[in-house]
This record gives C-alpha cells, structure tokens and sequence, in this order.
C-alpha cells in the first residue's frame, strides 16, 4: 500500500534524520512507529502525505511514486491527525469536520450526511456537537473530532502523529479503544507514531521501532517482546516488558542432570527413583520417567511465554515439564527455576517490594 | 457654557464642512493605509528575512513629527489635501503592519500544519485559517491606527487640506479661545469614537463571514469616502493666493482676490490660514499657490538668511525685492504702509509701576520677570538673540510658546512680558503697551505681495493691480481691520471689500 524505498532525508543543518529507510506498510494495517525522540519517526510519517519531502529514494502509495500524485490530491485522500489536534477555533464542529469534503467538491447533502455519520460514530450526537465551537470541548471530544476530520473524506490512508499524548490517561485510553474498535469498522490503513510502548503494542497490528533514522526491529508486538533484535530493543520495551512475558526457553534449567538417554537403559531397566526425562540419541523426547515408570507426561514449546506456561502447569501435579523446540529437548522447567526467576525481577528497595 | 453654545451655533456651517472634510481625509488615509499595510504584512510574513528591516522603516516614519512630514513633502506635492493624505498615510501604516505580521505569524504553527497537511494551497491556508484567526489582532491595528490618522488629521489644516484642524487653529489664533478650540477637538474625539465603534461591528461581523466581511467593510468605506468627490468637480483655479495663519494675511489676501477679480477675467481661489511660514514659502516655489503676502523683515532674515542693512523701511524693501528676485527668481512687488514688525508688549499696569518706556528699561527688573515669547523670536537675531547683544538683556525666566497663547498668558499674569506683532488685534483688546526700540534691533515688516516670475510673466496686469495696495493701509486701520475680525467675527471677505470701498479701489 505504501511503500519506502531508500529514502532518506538529511536536513539543512546537516542532521541525518532518515538513513536508507525501506518499509512497506500494508493494506489496511495499523503500524505503529515508535523510538526515542530525535529517531526520525515523525519525519517518516510526515513524508508520506508531502509535509517533508525525502532528500533521496522514493515513496509509492498503490505502486505509484506519490510525487506523480497532484499534491492536493494526495492530501485530502491521506487523513491527517496531529498531536495538538489542531481543530480550526473560528469554525464550527461541523465545519471542522467539512473542511475536505468541501475541497474536494462534495455536494452540501453528501457532506452533512457523512459528518453525522461520523458523529455518531464517536458517540457525540450531531444536533449537539455540530453546531459548537471546538473550545466548548473537552480534550478527549476534541481528538475525536480531530479523528473524524481525517476520515470525513473516506481517505484509503490516515496518519496519526501521536494524537493522544497531549490527553489524559483516561481518554487516552478511550480514544484508544475507539480507534481499535474503529479499525475493525473502516479497514483504513493506519500509519500511527507513538513515543508511548504500551500504546504501540496495543494497537499495532505490526510495530516499527526506530532508532536514528534506522529500522531497527519491523514486526508484530509479540515477535518484539519475545524476539528483541538487540539489546536497545529489549531496552526500549523496558520495564513495560512484564516478567511473565518471558518465553520458557529463557528460564529452564539446561543442566542435563535430569535427562537420560533411554539407550542407555536397555530392556527398560530404569532407575526406580525420581523424574527423568526420557531422549533418544537425537536429543528427541521420548517419554517421562517417574519413579521407574514411563508416562506421556505434558511438554512446553520453548516460546511460550511464562503466563501462558503457568496456564498449563496449573492444570498439571507434574513437577518437571520438558522445554521443547521441534521435538527436540532443549531444557527443563521447574517450579523452583520460575520461583527463582520471578524473584529475580523483584526489587526491594528501603523496605518496598516492587 | 453659554459661550460654548453661541460659538457653536455661530459655527454650526463651518463645524459640519470642516467635520465633513476631517472625515474624509482620516477615512481616505486609513483606507490607503489598510490597502497598503495589509498586503505588504502578508507578505512579509511569506518572507520573514525582509520583515525586520520594513516594519523598522514604518516605525522610523512614525518616529518623525507629522510636521516635518508635512516639511518634507511640500516640495513634491504642494499643499492641500494630497500631501497631508500622504502624510498620515505614513502615519498610519506601523499599526496596521505590524499587527497583520505578528497576526498571522502567531497563528498554532500546528493550525497551519493541519492546513496544509490537509491539502489547503497557500491562499486558501490564508483566506480560510490564517486571516480570519489573525483577524481581531489585524483589527486592533486597524484601530489603532484610525484613532492615530483621525487625531493627527487636525495639523492638515495647516497646508490648507481643510478638517476640523481649521476650527482648532482659529481658536489657537484668536488667543487661545477655548470655546473655538473645544469646538474642533470635541467633533474630533467623537468621530475617532464613532468610527471605532463602526470598525468593531465590522469586527464582529468578520469572526462570522471572515474575509468576507473584511472586504465588504473596504467596499462601503471607500464608496462613502469616494462619492463626495465625484459631485466635487469645481473648476481649476487660475491663481492660488496663499496666507499665513491669522487674520490678517487673510483680510489681505481677500483684498488681493477682489482687486484681481475686478480686473482680469480669472478665477481665483484662496488658502488662507496656512501653517507655517516656512511651509508656504515651498509651496509657493513647488507651484501650488501662486502668491501670498510676505513680510519685508522675514524675506531677509528667514528666506535669505540676511540682516537689514538698513531700518529705513524704503530700502529693507528694496533689499528684499532684489535678494527674492536674485536668490530664488520671485518678484516682490511694493509693501503696504503698515509695519507689523516684533514689539515687546507689556501690560499697562506694568509698565505704570516700573516705568516701562523701551526695551532697554527692562534691565532693571531682568531678574523678576518672566517673558513669553515664541519659539521663532527666542531664537532670531530681530528678536531676543539681538535684544540679549543690543540691550544687554538678560531675562532670568523665558517661556517659549505658540504665538496665539502669549498674550492670555501675559493678560492672566503668568508672564509680565511678550514678544507681539504690531498690528495684532488684541493690542487694542487687552490695552497692551509697547516698548520703544530706539536702537531699531527690530527691521520693519511691511506685507508685500511675493510671487514667482512665471506667474507675474503670465499676468503682468497683476503689477498694476496689486500695487494699488502700495503705501496704503496704515497700522492704525490693519489693527482695527483685524479687531473687526477676530473679535467682532466679521467675515475677512467683508472687511476687505469695505476698506477697498471706502478707499475707492472697488466699485460698490
């Protein structure tokens, strides 16, 4: 849907804001952009509808460079959601709202019915709300029109530079939601910078982390908390990164005191004493040992997070789980190592467990 | 208050044409200066790096006293109304400038992101978000600025642009009559009043219908200013005869308009009470007035920068007819009797208790007094430069001040001596005694009609004609002339055509 192809963009002042930048966002994703201030992620959403051109590369919207686009155009069919919302104070709710339509010459009846429409999507009752100054507003009603303002035109992109960082927690939260609600309505594709991890993880279907002017990890939320590519990445997730966020491979004890070779135990001659893990000579599970008796017993993927885990071992008297990675062996979990580990994340600090 | 209603219902023709003029004038002016200060502050806010230095040289024009504005331009424009338009134009530019600049510079540079991210083009950014935004801060200077233009609109009075300037000055010239002075100043303050009030309708009309209502509120400014000139078609004067503030320059020059109007098939309009000496002087070298009457004295001193070589009043004239005629190609054609030259006055009562007979008696009681002079005759050598070297005077207490105050602040007590003209009326009003200059420090100053070459080329009759005046009117009769005037409010047109009657000049 959009496309960078090694673009980059220094500035006047000789900054290099974007190196060799290539990315696609795809149709009807929301992708986050997240990293640092300074890491060039407003500067690449604010390429795409023209506000900064790229000083080399190419951009392509459906294949075609936008420059080939006329630049009105490519505006008004690319909403456009700011940070300080932005909404025009001399005008009305409704005339905010109009302001696109009316460039692109809709009719008087068209634009009124879709700026209902959209109203009402947000939950603000058109015969209350459209007549209103934006300063009769609060902050989080103003966002929403800031919201809608962008997609009055039915445009195929929207940008959104970080719109809610400027609003309380509890409407940020809301206005959240909506969007998240919203999305699954109106299938737009949605380019969404954000400073804020939470905000990113939550609503991207795919998040870009970037660090001065570089990709530094492209990928779904999942794969950034349990893949980082690096140690900024894990850094950059932070504390937000929950302790049971953790994939088991992680935590399991690798020692192989508790793995036995059933080659070695030929005619099924095991020790009739405490739990084993059963491999073959290629590292295979087998079987559980317990107390000299074999049983299927239950196994772990090696990716799966600790919560998920927990989920499991619930469910389960077992004491000992094999960790697995294609069958293969590659660790044991015990609650002893989870004990330890989850100890390890806690602070105590003057007294203060954390 | 009963003097105030009697000026007023005296004046009532003069007040509304005067009021009438001062309206156009400011309007006209305001209306060039908005045309003017808007774009221009437009564009500079397009390109910041020429914004500094332009706004710096409206605020440098602003800086400068109107009356040297109206100095400088005289040479280019002449008088009336064109130069004072000018005049206040530049006046009134700095407020609309600036405003319109930090107006629009201040507008949320995310409202203009949001403008432009949205897919506005440079004009419609402007016309849809940055000026109806920047609106009330462009009206304030508008405002501003139209209290500044209807305020400073009284001085084009004095290049004969008319306003109510005019009613100012003659109350200025009639000795500081209050009554005059209020007369102007009041109709003055409300009409600042009364457009302000018409610009903030206008502004509250523009946060509704935005630009809109902006140029609407141009359109009807400009027909309500235009049309009176349109039914304003008079005919081009032949000759303009100019005067010098006061009543007697204007009795004489209406003199000058029978005389020739009685002769010659021309038309001739005049511009009586013009500000200052200097600023008729240029206009009558650019062209815009083609005679005034002008002092022998002051062609020496002031236009040729000379002394009197002589006091025999026959030969200052002469030096003045050939230094004009030499220096700057003018003919000055034979003076009348009178001498109005510089007198130092003195209440009668004064002069009883300390013996005042001349100037030279003042010495005694230098250290007492306090002495009213003007700002010209404190700084001349024929006036108290040459009294300091002459009659080794050394008054203690001087108070500089325009001609017209003097004499109440010398009848109210607050001065003991004044420099006077001789032939003022108010010698007679106020029973003020002169002093005797027997070193003759004092030049005479006998009025003479002064012209450029070119026009006594194209109406040589006018030799003729105005020297009729020549010798003729003594001071005795020009002080009753101007007492008929200035304190009987008798019209200058009617006093003149009387003497020239009596004199047999003129026909009944």
């Amino acid at each position: 849907m959009i496309e960078f192809k090694n673009v980059t963009k220094v500035y006047e002042d000789g900054t290099e804001a974007i190196k060799d930048f290539s990315l696609e966002v795809r149709e009807g994703e929301i992708l986050t952009v997240i990293g640092p201030s300074g890491c060039g992620k407003t500067t690449t959403m604010k390429m795409i509808n023209r506000l900064i051109e790229p000083t080399t590369g190419s951009i392509y919207i459906n294949d075609r460079n936008i420059k080939d686009y006329k630049i009105n155009e490519l505006r008004w069919n690319t909403g456009y959601v700011l940070q300080q919302i932005a909404l025009f104070p001399h005008m009305t709710i409704g005339e905010n709202i109009s302001i696109v339509p009316e460039m692109k010459k809709w009719s008087k009846k068209e634009t009124t019915k879709r700026s209902d429409e959209l109203l009402e999507m947000v939950g603000l009752d058109p015969s209350i709300y459209k007549q209103r100054k934006p300063s009769e507003l609060s902050g989080g009603q103003q966002q929403r029109i800031g919201v809608i303002r962008a997609l009055a035109a039915d445009p195929d992109i929207i940008l959104m530079d970080e719109p809610f960082s400027a609003l309380d927690p509890i409407s940020r939260v809301q206005l959240q939601d909506d969007i998240k609600k919203l999305q699954k309505e109106i299938k737009k594709t949605i380019v969404f910078v954000t400073h804020d991890m939470d905000e990113a993880l939550k609503l991207g279907a795919r998040i870009c982390l970037m660090q001065e002017g570089r990709i530094i990890q492209l990928g779904e939320p999942k794969q950034l908390i349990t893949n980082p590519e690096n140690e900024f990445v894990k850094d950059f997730l932070g504390n937000r990164n929950s302790p049971w966020q953790i994939t088991v491979d992680h935590i399991s004890d690798k020692n192989i005191d508790n793995i036995i070779f059933a080659s070695t135990y030929p005619a099924g001659n095991y020790p009739t004493q405490g739990i084993y893990v059963l491999v073959d000579e290629s590292n295979n599970f087998v079987k559980l040992l317990v107390n000299g008796e074999t049983v299927n017993g239950k196994t772990i993927e090696y990716d799966m997070t600790l919560y998920d885990a927990t989920e499991l071992l619930e469910d389960s008297d077992q004491p000992l789980f094999p960790v697995l990675k294609e069958q293969k062996v590659v660790g044991v979990l015990t609650y002893r190592r989870i004990f330890g580990y989850l100890k390890s994340k806690a602070d105590k600090e003057n007294g203060v467990i954390r | 208050m009963d003097e105030f209603i009697t000026v007023f219902q005296n004046r009532q023709d003069m007040l509304l044409e005067t009021t009438l003029e001062h309206l156009q004038i400011s309007m006209v002016s305001l209306i060039i200066a908005i045309a003017i200060a808007v774009p221009l502050g437009l564009y500079l806010t397009r390109y910041p790096k020429a914004a500094e230095p332009v706004i710096g040289t409206s605020a440098v024009m602003q800086t400068i006293p109107s009356l040297a504005v109206l100095a400088f331009l005289i040479p280019f424009f002449g008088i009336g109304t064109t130069p004072a338009i000018i005049a206040l134009v530049l006046y009134g530019l700095l407020p609309i400038l600036r405003n319109t600049y930090t107006g629009i510079r201040e507008v949320d540079p995310a409202l203009k992101e949001a403008a432009t991210g949205m897919g506005m083009n440079s004009i419609k950014r402007l016309t849809k978000v940055e000026l109806p935004i920047a609106m009330p801060v462009i009206m304030a200077g508008i405002r501003t600025s139209m209290v500044l233009i209807v305020g400073t609109t009284t001085i084009a009075a004095l290049i004969g642009a008319g306003g109510l300037g005019e009613v100012i000055l003659l109350g200025l010239d009639r000795g500081a009559d209050i009554n005059l002075i209020l007369l102007g100043a009041i109709p003055a303050a409300l009409l600042a009043i009364f457009l302000d009030l018409i610009l903030r309708v206008f502004e509250r009309m523009s946060k509704k219908a935005g630009i809109k209502s902006f140029i609407a509120m141009l359109v009807v400014a400009v027909l309500i200013v235009v049309s009176p000139f349109m039914f304003n078609g008079s005919k081009q004067p032949d000759l303009v005869i100019g005067g010098k503030q006061g009543s007697e320059p204007e009795i004489l020059i209406n003199m000058y308009k029978l005389l020739i109007e009685e002769e010659l098939d021309v038309n001739v309009v005049l511009e009586p009470n013009l500000g200052k000496t200097a600023f008729l002087f240029r206009a009558l070298q650019q062209g815009s007035i083609d005679i005034y009457p002008e002092f022998t004295g002051t062609a020496i001193v002031t236009h040729l920068e000379d002394q009197a070589e002589s006091n025999n009043a026959w030969e200052v004239y002469e030096q003045a007819r050939q230094g004009m005629k030499e220096v700057y190609g003018m003919e000055f054609l034979e003076p009348m009797e009178f001498n109005n030259t510089y007198a130092v006055a003195t209440t009668e009562e004064m002069a009883m208790q300390y013996n005042l007979q001349e100037i030279g008696d003042l010495k005694q009681i230098e250290n007492e007094i306090t002495a009213g002079f003007t700002l010209e005759f404190n700084d001349r050598y024929d006036g108290y430069v040459g009294m300091r070297e002459v009659y080794d005077l050394n008054i203690a207490d001087i108070k500089t001040m325009e001609p017209g105050i003097r004499q109440n602040a010398l009848s109210n007590g607050e001065v003991d001596v004044i420099d006077a003209y001789a032939t003022d009326s108010y010698m007679i009003e106020l029973n003020l005694v002169t002093l005797d200059d027997p070193e003759n420090l004092f030049p005479p100053y006998q009025g003479a009609p002064l012209m450029r070459q070119d026009t006594l080329e194209e109406y040589p009759e006018l030799e003729a004609i105005l020297n009729q005046l020549s010798g003729k009117i003594t001071d005795d009769e020009m002080r009753q002339m101007n007492y008929q005037v200035d304190y009987e409010d008798r019209s200058a047109n009617d006093v003149a055509r009387e003497y020239l009657i009596n004199e047999g000049l003129l026909d009944n």
